[in-house]
């Protein structure tokens, strides 16, 4: 504020405040006697307000053709038809999450698919259906090995996601889980002859003790430490299957469990079941992950992302309830799979428990992008073909692996399945840059802010406002501050009186007001909020011990916001 | 601990002495606060005047207090009266309406009608969605079920509604379709817009009910552990001709009823016929069930009525004409009229009080800021005791009742000419909904309040308040200033308020032989207008003492006097405008509006009328010509010089604010006298725009010569008279310089020959001037 005043201190103008002759104002009210009405002030000399308007010819910044042109086919309305909408049943949820819309350009109805990842589901998991018909004869039996060992990969990394995506429990002890579940079934199987269907029944079984006993320390320990526990977990059982005859430490796992695969069938068919069998496991595993991600626990849980938890606690939300539940439900999956798992390969190996098998794993979830479902899929899918089916290229493949992670997580911040948002956010900021970089600030607003306006009479008021100001900072000058200083309120010379239109004008939000601290003692100067029900800010510590001091307070802000745009 | 906030209202507000009056308060952070009963002398703590000036009066309810936080039901709906539960429908159902959504896009809710439970989730309505789109849905309980339709509602525009449910297939269906004609909305034909949709689904289960769920229209049962049940997911706009079946309609019903046919009667459970229970004198607030069950519904928080139909068609203008067109109720989901709090104490008034402005004063905690209240209230005579009457225009402080321009009007600060200072009332006021809105004021949907009432505190009618848009004190403190003279001066006067006068007419004022009007009496009724009139024909001597006076025609209903309604529209210095077709009086049937466009001009009744408004500057009169003349000249008795008024506390000036002017154009009595005028007001004094047929450059105060105030008097039949100040800001000109000014010596020497029985000083000097001067 001293800046201003001290500027426009008389006979001290600056470059910022033209540099006026000197000129003068008669009162109309002085005959009148009206207070404080001089007969004759210094004023400006005269201005004539359209002189910028007839200047002012084109716009400063660069006006460019926007519009962007629709290749692609959407679907009117409904109009007076009748809309009849499929559900998922037995949910509430529509097949496709359409929107029925106007063009703003047109006002044509048009339907917009919201979210097109029920169509890519789809897509995906019947082009795995009907993968074996086109295999390649040569690849036939690595693809159909490959094709088994993504479902179950895939299923895995499911259910771990949930644990690390949903729950947001950083567990590497996923795989153990499994391992334990797997080594366990086996053994029943192999020692108690148990048949392969209650396999992965008896291996949920262990799945739940393990997840009870993994989720204790979850509800004290989290990110970092946590992770170290579970991966000590890891560690431990594998060096207790390995140290252990009855797990078959010589052997290098334990084989000859009861299998769902009659071994009397070719090994095509043999090849087939399992294939099939395997997909059916990852579909399994998708409805559980949709099932616990997209109802209830999952939502509780999308209220308590990672360091917002006490704000989710305070409002009344048990996240800690659900992280656990997820854990459980999830431990569970793990070890039917784990049983799955022994019925499949007809046993398991320490390999199950080992730490590249865990940075496998982790690798699949990450490239894919944590907290989605297609991620963990599509990331065990690039993962185990780079590592299954292009076994030939040795130990490079492993490096690519590597470089892909890396790649990932140095330049995706979700994941694949992340690139959209980030894109989108990308561009954003370019555009905001280069809007930013090419538009006058205040000025004219650009062909492409102008298609983002609702209200078209505000592209107008914006040029109108332009004009006001280029206008009405030719008028401020040391004359006309003393004059408002002297009285705020009254008759004012032609050029005072403009500004003072200008500002009263201006829309309510940020525009200033005075607050009573002590009536006719102290008054504060606060900006309203121009939104019903917020209450004004204050705007700075000065108090004015007058009215008239406030006015010429809110006056001189006025100036300086002026002389800034 | 919570901020220390106290507010409160009493049932009444004109009493008589030994009368009873309800006392309603919420307080935050305390339970207990201290009352006593004072009587208000002088509310401007203007340092120019003698500041705030209260006397405690003994009363029994003086003492403590227990207090507590009371909750406000916010927004406008109807309940159906429905103990039998028939609307809690097992089988199968169809809701349909008209409706004309003011704000789709509001981001919230919206209940159109239904029977639902937001806090139990049971039950099935229709409704908006926070997208803007209609949707039908049904509870369960643990479980909600949806179908909504295609595109967003269009607001401002009458659509054809309806919802099916078939328990028995689960199939629910959801319905619109655009029933604008080319009057009814706020798009025409030109407008390539498709507002059709149909849309079915299949549920999963049937809607379980409660036992006690209402049936609303425009809001959903809602339910909080301190507050009890209320009302949330208010609507709004408009809603016209609901009805519910108890069966699913089919396709060509609902075209016949879009089409103005009246529902089929087979499986009929209710249909609200909004059209029904219109007289010539208006309309109430039951809406008639013209079902088999006879289910009618109440409004909560006055809906407004006479609105246009969605079958209006331009042609008629008042539902006296064409009710049939008027079944529009719109609803607002601010809307607030009555607080209806529990009564915190029913106090029994002293049988000798005065007459006078009496407040219960009640401090909470420390007693400051916020933690101070004084629930005002008037007390007018058992017996009418008093020569001289001031009659507090209580109908202009609902008007103006807890007004929100300074932070939602953008043209305030133009208009009043300087930054508002707010104060911490203000900024509570504008915090808190619960306090309702003025009619100077806007729905969130944009249209104009047309309801105010004082069962809800007031917290601009209160000493010491000055109005944030222009710094000054304005209503009820500024006339306070006028009383504060009369007690100055000695005068035996008695207090009255406009509901007195609305509710007794001429016999509350009849007996006074001078009655002085307040500085704002702006918002009249007929019956107010009616018994001024008569008195000043029948005798009586009549000061106004203000300015912008009996300008809008205002309604009360009898029996709820606390509630005024106006309609602002075509012409007059107006906050809003109402829409086409709905400019009559829901509560009367008379066109609102400004009296001088009804052929009733102030000028008629007290020699001037509205001219001119400004709000920085105040300016003296000085005398004219005429003024010297002995039929007035006995007025200026001990005044020296041709100045008046060249001091006072708004503005320094006793012509300022609203300026009224003589104007034999519009009625003044032919023998009027202009004794004194204002000049020189400012170029922020604007002639006011019902003058205005085409504006052209110079109609500001400096360029104008009709921007003044005249000071009329002219005598009334049987020894009647009448002054009019024609300013707002002369009664606050009274107090300055300790009551000793040529202001309060002017008024005095008509107050004093006003109430002198018998003939008016200088009544013989009538002869015809044959003069040699």
């Amino acid at each position: 504020m001293v800046d201003v005043e001290q500027r426009l201190r008389p006979g001290t103008a600056t470059a910022d405040v033209p540099d006026t002759p000197a000129s003068t104002w008669r009162n109309p009210l002085h005959p009148w006697g009206a207070e404080g009405a001089e007969e004759e002030i210094p004023s400006n000399p005269h201005r004539d307000p359209r002189e910028v308007w007839v200047r002012t010819r084109e716009s400063k910044a660069p006006l460019l053709p926007v519009g962007r042109l629709r290749y692609y086919h959407k679907w009117p309305g409904h109009g007076g038809r009748l809309w009849q909408r499929m559900r998922y049943w037995p949910t509430r949820r529509r097949v496709l999450h359409i929107r029925g819309e106007y063009n703003p350009k047109t006002l044509r109805r048009e339907k917009t698919i919201v979210d097109k990842r029920p169509i890519w589901w789809v897509l995906g998991l019947v082009a795995l259906l009907l993968a074996p018909a086109v295999m390649p004869a040569d690849f036939q039996n690595t693809l159909m090995t490959a094709g088994a060992t993504f479902g179950i990969y895939a299923a895995i990394n499911l259910c771990w996601m949930l644990i690390i995506g949903t729950a947001g429990i950083y567990s590497l002890a996923s795989y153990a889980v499994v391992g334990a579940a797997a080594f366990g079934t086996a053994w029943l199987s192999i020692h108690m002859g148990l048949p392969w269907w209650t396999l992965p029944l008896v291996g949920s079984a262990i799945g739940l003790v393990f997840g009870l006993i993994i989720a204790i320390p979850a509800i004290r320990l989290d990110g970092f430490y946590y992770a170290l526990l579970t991966i000590g977990l890891n560690e431990l059982c594998r060096v207790y299957t390995l140290q252990s005859k009855q797990f078959g430490s010589s052997t290098g796992g334990l084989y000859g469990a009861d299998t769902y695969i009659p071994q009397s069938w070719s090994q095509e068919s043999q090849s087939l079941l399992a294939y099939y069998a395997c997909f059916a496991l990852m579909v399994a595993a998708l409805i559980l992950y949709r099932f616990v991600d997209g109802r209830r626990l999952g939502r509780i849980l999308k209220m308590a992302p990672e360091k917002r938890e006490a704000f989710a606690e305070a409002t009344g939300v048990n996240f800690r309830r659900a992280r656990i539940w997820v854990f459980i439900i999830s431990s569970i999956g793990l070890g039917f799979i784990g049983g799955f798992y022994t019925a499949h390969y007809r046993g398991v190996s320490f390999s199950i428990f080992s730490f590249d098998t865990v940075l496998l794993g982790l690798a699949m979830l990450v490239i894919g992008g944590i907290g989605r479902a297609e991620g963990a899929v599509v990331g065990t899918a690039i993962v185990i073909f780079l590592d299954k089916v292009l076994i030939a290229t040795g130990p490079i493949r492993l490096i690519l692996i590597g470089l892909i992670m890396l790649g990932v997580v140095l330049f995706l911040k979700g994941g694949l399945f992340g690139i959209k948002a980030q894109f989108g956010a990308w561009r954003d900021k370019k555009k905001s840059e280069r809007r930013s970089r090419r538009a006058e600030k205040g000025g004219e607003m650009l062909p492409e802010e102008a298609t983002e306006t609702k209200d078209k009479d505000l592209i107008y008021w914006r040029r109108y406002d332009k004009m006001q100001r280029d206008y009405l900072k030719s008028l401020i000058s040391p004359e006309i501050i003393e004059e408002h200083r002297k009285s705020p309120l009254g008759q004012h010379s032609e050029p005072l009186e403009r500004l003072l239109l200008y500002f009263r004008r201006a829309p309510l939000a940020d525009k200033y007001a005075i607050t009573v601290v002590k009536p006719f003692q102290a008054y504060r100067i606060v900006a309203l909020s121009g939104q019903r029900g917020v209450a004004p800010r204050i705007v700075e510590d000065k108090v004015y011990p007058t009215q008239d001091e406030a006015y010429h307070g809110v006056f001189l802000r006025r100036v300086q916001d002026l002389l800034e745009t | 601990m919570a901020e220390v906030k106290i507010f409160g209202y009493t049932d009444k507000i004109s009493v008589k002495p030994g009368q009873s009056i309800d006392v309603f308060v919420s307080a935050d952070g305390v339970s207990e606060a201290e009352a006593k009963l004072v009587r208000l002398i002088h509310g401007d703590e203007h340092p120019d005047g003698p500041g705030f000036l209260e006397e405690e009066v003994a009363c029994e309810a003086d003492g403590p207090w227990p207090v507590r936080k009371q909750y406000t039901q916010v927004g406008s709906f109807l309940e159906v009266a429905d103990p039998e539960a028939v609307l809690a429908l097992e089988g199968p159902l169809t809701l349909h309406a008209f409706i004309y959504p003011g704000l789709p896009e509001a981001g919230q809710r919206q209940g159109l009608l239904g029977r639902w439970d937001n806090d139990r989730n049971m039950g099935y309505a229709l409704g908006i969605n926070r997208k803007g789109h209609l949707e039908f849905w049904v509870g369960r309980g643990d479980e909600v079920d949806y179908v909504e339709a295609e595109v967003p509602l269009i607001a401002k525009t009458w659509y054809f509604v309806a919802a099916t449910f078939d328990p028995a297939s689960g199939r629910a269906t959801v319905h619109q379709e655009s029933v604008a004609n080319r009057y009814n909305g706020l798009l025409g034909r030109v407008a390539p817009i498709d507002f059709r949709s149909h849309v079915a689904e299949t549920f999963r289960f049937r809607p379980k009910h409660l036992p006690d769920t209402p049936f609303l229209i425009a809001g959903t049962r809602d339910f909080h552990e301190a507050r009890g049940h209320f009302v949330s997911q208010t609507y709004c706009g408009k809603i016209d001709r609901p009805g519910v079946h108890g069966r699913v309609l089919g396709e060509a019903e609902f075209d016949a009823i879009k089409g103005g046919a009246l529902p089929p009667p087979d499986g009929m459970v209710a249909y609200w016929d909004t059209t029904a229970g219109y007289t010539d004198r208006g309309i109430g607030d039951v809406v008639i069930d013209a079902g088999p069950h006879k289910l009618d519904a109440r409004g909560y928080n006055r809906p407004v009525r006479a609105q246009t139909g969605w079958n209006w068609n331009g042609r008629n203008d008042c539902f006296r004409l064409a009710p049939e067109e008027y079944g529009g109720v719109e609803f607002h989901y601010d809307a607030m009229i009555d607080c209806n709090w529990a009564l915190t104490r029913t106090v029994r008034l002293p049988e000798t009080l005065k007459s006078g402005v009496y407040a219960f004063r009640l401090r909470a905690g420390d007693g400051v800021g916020l933690g101070e209240e004084r629930v005002v209230f008037f007390v007018r005579p058992t017996i009418p005791a008093g020569k001289v009457a001031l009659l507090f225009p209580t109908a202009s402080y609902l008007a103006y009742a807890n007004e929100h321009l300074s932070f939602d009007a953008q043209i305030i600060q133009p208009m009043t000419g300087q930054p508002p200072i707010v104060s911490e009332v203000d900024i509570e006021m504008y915090k808190n909904w619960e306090f309702g809105l003025s009619t100077y004021d806007a729905w969130a949907d944009g249209n104009g309040v047309c309801y105010s009432s004082y069962r809800r505190p007031i917290l601009n009618m209160r000493p010491k308040y000055r109005i944030s848009s222009m710094g000054v004190t304005w209503g009820f403190a500024a006339d306070l200033s006028i009383l504060a003279w009369l007690e100055h001066k000695g005068y035996a006067y008695d207090v009255l308020t406009d509901e007195d006068l609305h509710v007794e007419g001429l016999d509350a004022i009849a007996s006074y032989a001078c009655v002085l009007s307040g500085t704002h009496p702006e918002y009249y009724s007929e019956r107010m207008l009616d018994a001024t009139e008569d008195y000043i024909a029948g005798g009586g001597r009549y000061i106004y003492m203000g300015g912008n006076g009996y300008y809008w025609n205002v309604a009360f209903r009898d029996d709820e006097p606390w509630i005024m309604e106006v309609r602002k529209l075509d012409s007059g210095m107006r906050a809003w405008a109402a829409r086409p077709g709905e400019h009559y009086l829901a509560t009367t049937g008379q066109k609102s509006g400004l009296w001088k466009n009804l052929g009733r001009p102030p000028q008629k009744l007290v020699g001037v009328g509205f001219i001119a408004e400004g709000f920085e500057t105040s300016r003296p009169y000085r005398r004219m010509p005429d003024s010297y003349h002995r039929t007035v000249s006995w007025m200026m008795k001990g005044i020296e010089g041709e100045m008046l008024g060249e001091t006072g506390l708004a503005y320094g000036g006793a012509a300022g604010l609203e300026l009224d002017r003589y104007d034999l154009n519009y009625g003044t009595p032919p023998h009027a006298r202009i004794v004194a005028s204002s000049g020189g007001h400012s170029d922020n004094y604007m002639l006011s725009i019902e003058e205005i047929l085409y504006p052209y450059p110079g109609l500001a105060g400096s360029q104008d010569y009709r921007i003044r105030s005249d000071m009329v008097y002219f005598t009334a039949p049987n020894d009647g008279a009448v002054f009019s100040t024609g300013s707002i800001a002369f009664g606050q000109a009274l107090p300055a310089n300790g009551f000793a000014n040529n202001i309060s010596t002017l008024l005095g020497n008509l107050v004093d020959a006003f109430i002198a029985p018998g003939r008016l000083p200088g009544a013989l000097w009538v002869n015809d001037e044959k003069q040699w001067k």
